[in-house]
Formats: C-alpha cells, sequence, structure tokens
C-alpha cells in the first residue's frame, strides 16, 4: 500500500511538475520573462526530484528488494524538490533565506527543532514546508489583490502541499499511524489542485517559436 | 483617510517592464484604425508613459520587429506587426498563466 501511494504521488507529481515547467518554459521563450523563467525552473526541479524518487521506489521495487527505498535517493529527489520550492517562493521576490515576519519565522524555526537529530531530508523537508507556506501567504494575498479564479487553486495547491509535509513529519513521530497515508492523499490533491488552473490556458492560439 | 490612503497604493502599484510593452502593443492593435498607426502622443496618453521611456521601449520594439514606424507628414506614427500581434497573444496568455501564481510577468 505505501509502496502504491509513494508510486501514484511520484508520477503525479512528475507529470503536473513537467507540464507546468514545460509551459513556463515556452511563455520564458516566447516572451522573455524573468518570472516564467524562474517559475520553469522551479516546476521542472520539482519535476526532477518526483521523478528521482519515484526511480528509487521503482529500482527497490523490481531489482534491490529491501524492502525500503535508498535513503540516499529519496534525500535526493526531495532535495531538488526543495529547490523548486525555492524558486516558488524566489518568484515572490524572497529577499532572504527566512522571511522577514517574526510571526513566519517562528513558523519556520519549529520544524527545525522537530528534526534537529535525524537525517538531512527531514532537513530538506523542513525547508520545503517553509518555502510552501511562504509561497501560499503570497498567492493567497495575490488573489486578494487581482481576485483571479486560479490563483485560488494554485494557493490551495501549495497549501495542500505544506500541509501534507507538515502530517508527513507527525507519521515520523507517530509510525504506522494514517497519518502517512492522509499526507500523501493531501499531497496528491494538492499536485492536482495546481494542475486546474494551468490545464485552462489556452496554448492552441499561440504561435510558437521555431526555435523551441 | 485611511481609504484615500488604500486607493492610492492601489494606484501607485508597481508596473513591470513587460505590462508596459503590453499596453503600448494594445493600444496600437486595439485603438486605432491599423493604416494610420499611432502617434508617441497617443501611446503616452494610453499606456501612461513617460516620453522620455516611452521613445527608448519604441526605438527597441521597432527594432525587436514588433512595431512599424510610419513617417506621417514629418512625424513618426506606430503601428502593431504581425509579429507584434503574435507577440501580444503570447503574452496575454502566459500573463493569466502567471496571474494563476500570483505573479506579474
Amino acid at each position: 500500500m505505501e509502496f502504491l501511494l509513494e508510486n501514484i504521488l511520484n508520477l503525479i507529481g512528475f507529470v503536473v511538475g513537467l507540464a507546468i515547467g514545460v509551459i513556463a518554459y515556452i511563455g520564458y521563450k516566447n516572451t522573455g520573462s524573468a518570472t516564467l523563467f524562474r517559475l520553469s525552473i522551479a516546476f521542472l526541479s520539482i519535476s526532477v526530484g518526483f521523478f528521482v524518487v519515484w526511480t528509487g521506489y521503482m529500482a527497490e521495487d523490481f531489482v534491490l528488494q529491501k524492502g525500503q527505498i535508498e535513503r540516499w535517493v529519496q534525500t535526493l529527489g526531495i532535495g531538488i524538490q526543495t529547490v523548486g520550492y525555492f524558486f516558488i517562493a524566489f518568484s515572490h521576490s524572497i529577499k532572504s533565506f527566512f522571511p522577514k515576519s517574526r510571526y513566519l519565522r517562528s513558523i519556520g524555526i519549529i520544524p527545525l527543532f522537530l528534526v534537529s537529530a535525524v537525517h538531512i531530508e527531514h532537513i530538506f523537508r523542513s525547508i520545503s514546508f517553509i518555502l510552501l507556506v511562504y509561497g501560499a501567504i503570497e498567492t493567497i494575498l495575490s488573489y486578494f489583490e487581482g481576485k483571479k479564479k486560479g490563483t485560488i487553486f494554485v494557493a490551495m495547491g501549495l497549501s495542500f502541499l505544506a500541509l501534507g509535509e507538515f502530517l508527513g513529519w507527525y507519521s515520523f513521530v507517530f509510525p504506522e499511524s494514517i497519518l502517512y497515508y492522509v499526507s500523501i492523499s493531501i499531497k496528491i490533491a494538492g499536485l492536482i489542485s495546481l494542475f486546474i488552473p494551468v490545464s485552462k490556458i489556452p496554448l492552441t492560439k499561440i504561435k510558437f517559436d521555431p526555435e523551441i | 483617510m485611511a481609504k484615500t490612503n488604500l486607493e492610492a497604493k492601489l494606484v501607485s502599484v508597481y508596473r513591470p517592464h513587460m505590462k508596459i510593452i503590453g499596453d503600448i502593443l494594445s493600444t496600437a492593435r486595439d485603438d486605432l484604425d491599423s493604416e494610420e498607426g499611432a502617434t508617441v502622443t497617443y501611446l503616452i496618453r494610453k499606456a501612461n508613459v513617460s516620453h522620455v521611456r516611452i521613445s527608448k521601449i519604441l526605438n527597441n520594439l521597432v527594432s525587436q520587429g514588433l512595431l512599424e514606424q510610419v513617417d506621417s507628414q514629418g512625424a513618426f506614427r506606430y503601428k502593431i506587426s504581425s509579429n507584434g500581434r503574435e507577440f501580444l497573444v503570447a503574452y496575454q496568455t502566459f500573463s493569466r498563466f502567471a496571474e494563476n501564481f500570483g505573479l506579474l510577468i
């Protein structure tokens, strides 16, 4: 069951990240916008990160058969995803690694204390959580300015991914609980939510740059 | 008083360079008879950009082939080119894409 859910999550993450990343890259090639370039790096990183973890699970399932994914593969994949989340936050003009707001800093520090003695993977997850929360808050604020329906879906997607990471920690604290499955399901919902507005972009109207 | 401050803040929202280009091209495409083209004064008024800034942008857009410069009775007028129309469609599409992420391109 764990392997199945992980495979579904990582495959959806790979496909959604790739689709959004490619659209953003096409946008960058057609308009030269730095924002779209950052978005393409963000989502292509997220896609590669999910793909690395998925490859790890596949290798374990069909070749290694140790009963657990290689830790370094998982860490590498999550690290690459974190780079993607950083670029999403960076697109909202993040000025320093941690947000300036005292409140957000306090939120950010909690997970670092919780996972201080464990693997680098958990530190990456902590950083991802902070960046996702930051991205979600900024996107919600943008919704209040522009009132675009699509922005709500993206904000929900980022929030679900952050919540999924958060519940993922608790599943380490309470192993064998249902929290792990809830965490993965919420992340899948987050990825689908991210894709909904992007799927409505009318790309057929655009005459693409022949160099792409 | 608070409302006035908020309105002032909303009006003075930062407009990225790409948005200004989009506004100039939209004006050249939608507001004018395509045979005549727009004067610099008309574009300054519609796109809300200073003369110094718009001169640089117009030169850039003409050199990129997005606008065509027409000499009309001693004054330059600007018409959108077919490349400009294609760019504008792409700009508007990807602008909506970026807005979904709460971003401006």
